[in-house]
């Protein structure tokens, strides 16, 4: 009954705040902040206590009753929902300011609302047609802040990139919808396992939610909208947006009965994402371009985990199951808080320089030490690096791998390729984020605008302070974040619902504050003793070289070079050099590109040739009367040869 | 109280023993050469001047420089204390440690590249390069090494899965860990500790701009690295574990020795492979942990 007007308020206020955002930029983030605040406590609560709201309207809508339903599931990515949507309300207020952008300000406040409560609505809806308005309009609220900046003819075209592929993944849900409300004869949603014949939905399902998550290769809308996007709504696309995509795939896999080949199928799918997600990461030369793409390596991640807790459930409901699903679940949490932390970093960094272009930063540490140390925090746990959060929920992703493996579970081969694949993608991402905050924040600035960059006011930083928070947290005590992550895996399957850790993660929590406090005491203490010795500073050595300039130091493109190539197969990144020539070289020029294959190797020739053949057919249509006559006739002999030829048979 | 004290006196072990090692290997080459070479205790020597010296600072770097090798160190040094000692075990054990100290190399990883690209100079850019894109590829070896323990031991615990003898794909896991030992410590043929110059290629020339205590750190850290791998080698063939006392420590030290001497041979034999081979000489290194992953699995059915 509480959670009925607990619920209420929330929805009134979140709406009262979207209504404010255009005109009253305090209010609508007074409002923001306690409508994501009274989610969080609502969802940490459904957590916690394990009761699930569940609530049905007396009036219809739209010809049905209304259905909503806050379980452990939802409340586990509500809570995500409202956490960076709180810290990008705040972050917005001096990133996207009324007086710097007068004309989109105000329309960027109203969005961020409606985008939090579409996705809140996405998650509580339990009616497969509300489910979809709210999804439809989830969606749409996304695309207006992709382009909130929409006088950028880049911003225009990403924008209407994603509007495209989003509703490509909507066709596939409308089809989900409605072929299980025709079978069960009802829109409501709820478990299904009892029809087994509703299991090849679940393809349909995956390739719905796949587009909305990121998923290689179904990801083509996403490097261009998350780094066209202004850089809060970058962070909650990839913090948070994505993550609906994949609330779709953990709950329609714990309501439909499963296909044989679903867990090998996501597993699959996963290690595709996450190594290859990782090399576009590393490839890539935009600061926000390769931050996007390392979404669809960390949905890679959270992937495999599902993947191998599906597996789990059909053998049997194995512990190793369990122990790797917990980790994907985890990993949701984790990606989100640090994923919107680098964004934010990008985001600064942005404001500071007015370019997106790794190659022209560079000692950005010097003018902006807080977005240097938090970007290089955020980086380190994207690189799953002990002490922190990426780890506990990679480690707990690898030790259900290794336990399946060691299991010998059918197939165990796809499960042993999925772990050389995590492997590789750590050792990947872990390049990929020395070169991102390198290039970007430490040697000499390769440009004026690195030169004169500025830190960051309170506004921006405050949020990044309460991300790195949330991240330490979750690494430190990851045993305070357990009860909390099992009530979504008991949601999920009811035979992994109680009892104690699978894995030693008090051990594990311990170990992590040790080396915490470890690291931070030797870093003291080798500094004291460098100062006790005298230091001095001087030229960087650089081998003698007497005068080096900012423009020797080696470049994110030339930092990546060795790996570019051996996924060349994969990247076929484009290049023009033009070597110098001549005893008086006049000008010579590198210039290196990395495109999107999938979309432009692939999607772009598909529609081309549709587009050629549309063109064709348009000639056909001139306006001549003889030529539809002619139409016509064709038609009818064809129709007649057919029921003449249908009949003899 | 005696658990600290056993950890305590593991720590002991391994930060004193540890630069023994270079020392051992530089022998063994001048041996070959036909040199005197310098003293086994070289390295003490080096650090003990080193931790005395003052330090210049480039004037790019922020404290980051300092903090990387600390961080390393420690990362090393934690890595090392959770690997079991034959039957004494590790002083610290739980399901999974075998992933955490996978990670923690990759920590030290992270920091010495970052340390190596706060100078701004080229030349470490590329050792830094090149230390993390070979990483993709030892990585890939490692985890599969780990799998075919795991999947031979059955478990997830260090100090359980490094107790059975590797049985028959135990030539060819000794081999590709022994290439990955060689490719993660930066010895011939994949890169010289010798030199000074970017003919380094990767962890010498990421260390260029560092001087005083930090450069002991790193020195100190890498052969920590090195008796971390070469411990790791031994335990992975022989089942140091499952002998008892003296017997184990002298098997684990003979053991240890053997695989010093044989890099101190490789760098005395070989010359530096051209850089295009080393990708190559590192997959081979995979594979052969993939076929040692094969024959545990094999080997646990029948």
């Amino acid at each position: 009954m509480t959670m009925d007007w607990v619920m209420l308020v929330t929805i009134v206020v979140l709406v009262s705040a979207a209504l404010s955002g255009a005109r009253f930029p305090r209010m609508w983030l007074g409002l923001t902040l306690a409508g994501t605040a009274t989610w969080l406590t609502a969802a940490l609560w459904t957590l916690g206590s394990g009761t699930e709201w569940d609530w049905r309207s007396e009036f219809a809508l739209g010809g049905e009753r209304l259905h909503l339903r806050l379980d452990a599931i939802s409340a586990w990515f509500l809570s995500l929902v409202a956490v960076v949507g709180g810290a990008g309300a705040v972050y917005s207020r001096e990133y996207w300011s009324d007086r710097e952008r007068p004309d989109s300000a105000g329309r960027g406040r109203v969005w961020w609302t409606t985008l939090l409560l579409c996705m809140g609505l996405v998650l509580i809806c339990s009616n497969g047609l509300h489910f979809l308005v709210a999804w439809e309009a989830f969606a749409l609220s996304a695309f207006f802040l992709i382009t909130l900046e929409r006088e950028r003819r880049e911003t225009r075209a990403a924008g209407w990139l994603y509007l495209a592929a989003s509703h490509a993944g909507t066709l596939g849900l409308f089809a989900l919808f409605s072929l299980l409300a025709a079978r069960t004869g009802s829109w409501d949603l709820g478990p299904m396992r009892d029809h087994p014949e509703l299991a090849p939905l679940f393809w349909v399902a995956l390739f719905g939610f796949g587009v909305k998550a990121g998923m290689f290769p179904l990801h083509i809308w996403l490097p261009s909208a998350h780094a066209n996007a202004p850089s809060h709504v970058s962070a909650i696309m990839s913090g948070v947006a994505i993550k609906m995509g994949v609330y779709g795939l953990i709950r329609f896999s714990g309501w439909l009965p499963l296909p044989a080949g679903a867990g090998w199928a996501v597993l699959a799918l996963g290690a595709a994402s996450a190594v290859l997600g990782a090399a576009f990461t590393l490839a890539q030369n935009d600061l926000k371009r390769l931050l996007a793409y390392c979404s669809v390596e960390n949905i890679g991640v959270i992937l495999i985990g599902l993947g191998v807790g599906l597996l789990g459930t059909a053998n049997g409901d194995a512990v190793w199951g369990r122990v790797a699903m917990a980790g994907a679940l985890l990993h949701i949490w984790n990606h989100g808080l640090f994923k919107s932390l680098l964004f934010f970093g990008a985001g600064s960094v942005l404001h500071a320089t007015n370019t997106r272009e790794m190659s022209r930063m560079g000692g950005l540490w010097r003018a902006m030490p807080w977005t240097a140390g938090l970007f290089a925090f955020g980086s380190a746990a994207v690189s799953a690096l002990p002490p922190f959060n990426g780890f506990v929920s990679e480690w707990l992703v690898y030790l259900g791998l290794f336990d399946a493996a060691a299991d010998r579970a059918p197939g165990a081969v796809v499960i042993v390729l999925a772990t050389i694949a995590l492997g590789v993608t750590g050792a990947l991402a872990l390049a990929a984020f020395v070169k991102a905050s390198a290039v970007v924040f430490l040697g000499a600035p390769r440009t004026q605008a690195a030169a004169h960059a500025h830190e960051s006011g309170w506004w921006m930083r405050g949020p990044m302070l309460g991300l790195a928070a949330a991240c330490a947290v979750i690494a430190l005590v990851p045993v305070v974040i357990w009860p909390f992550n099992q009530a979504p895996l008991g949601a999920w399957n009811s035979a992994w619902s109680g009892g104690k850790p699978p894995a030693p993660l008090a051990t594990l929590g311990a170990v992590q504050v040790a080396l915490a406090i470890l690291i931070v005491l030797a870093a003291v203490g080798l500094w004291l003793r460098a100062r006790a010795n005298g230091t001095r500073r001087a030229l960087t050595w650089d081998c003698g070289y007497a005068a080096p300039t900012a423009r020797m130091q080696y470049t994110g493109g030339s930092f990546a070079a060795m790996p570019v190539t051996w996924f060349a197969w994969v990247l076929r990144p484009q290049r023009r050099l033009r070597w110098p020539r001549g005893p008086f070289p006049s000008r010579a020029d590198y210039l290196e590109r990395i495109p999107e294959t999938v979309l432009e190797r692939v999607i772009g020739p598909g529609s081309n040739a549709v587009m050629a053949a549309s063109a064709w057919v348009r000639q056909r249509q001139q306006g001549h009367l003889p030529d539809y006559i002619l139409y016509l006739v064709a038609g009818l002999v064809a129709m007649g040869l057919l029921v003449f030829f249908g009949s003899m048979q | 109280m005696s658990s600290i004290l056993e950890i305590l006196a593991r720590l002991a072990v391994w930060l004193l023993l540890a630069p023994l090692l270079p020392g051992i290997i530089n022998k063994v080459k001048a041996w070959v050469a036909g040199r005197r070479g310098p003293p086994v205790l070289q390295l003490y020597y080096d650090l003990a001047r080193l931790w005395q010296k003052g330090v210049v600072l480039s004037t790019l770097v922020s404290p980051g420089f300092i903090a990387g090798p600390a961080v390393a160190w420690v990362a090393v040094l934690a890595a090392a204390t959770l690997l079991p000692l034959g039957p004494l075990g590790a002083s610290l054990s739980f399901r999974g440690d075998v992933i955490l100290l996978i990670y923690l190399l990759g920590l030290a990883r992270f920091c010495t590249a970052w340390a190596a690209m706060e100078t701004g100079s080229a030349f470490e850019g590329m050792g830094a390069a090149r230390e993390v894109s070979y990483a993709v590829l030892a990585e890939a070896a490692v985890i599969t090494a780990v799998l075919t323990l795991s999947m031979q031991s059955g478990s997830l615990l260090l100090s359980s899965m490094l107790v059975p003898s590797a049985g028959t794909g135990a030539v060819l896991l000794a081999f590709g860990l022994f290439t990955v030992l060689l490719a993660e410590n930066c010895r011939v043929p994949f890169d010289d500790p010798n030199t000074h110059l970017e003919l380094t290629m990767i962890h010498e020339a990421m260390v260029l701009d560092h001087s005083g205590p930090p450069l002991a750190a790193v020195l100190h850290g890498a052969s920590m690295k090195l008796l971390l791998f070469s411990v790791l080698l031994v335990q992975a063939v022989v089942p140091v574990g499952k002998l008892s006392g003296l017997t184990a420590a002298g098997a684990l030290v003979a053991g240890v020795l053997v695989v010093t001497v044989a890099v101190g041979f490789v760098e005395s034999l070989l010359a530096r492979y051209a850089f295009r081979r080393v990708p190559l000489l590192l997959t081979t290194a995979f594979l052969l942990c993939v076929f040692a992953l094969l024959v545990a699995w094999k080997g646990g059915v029948a």
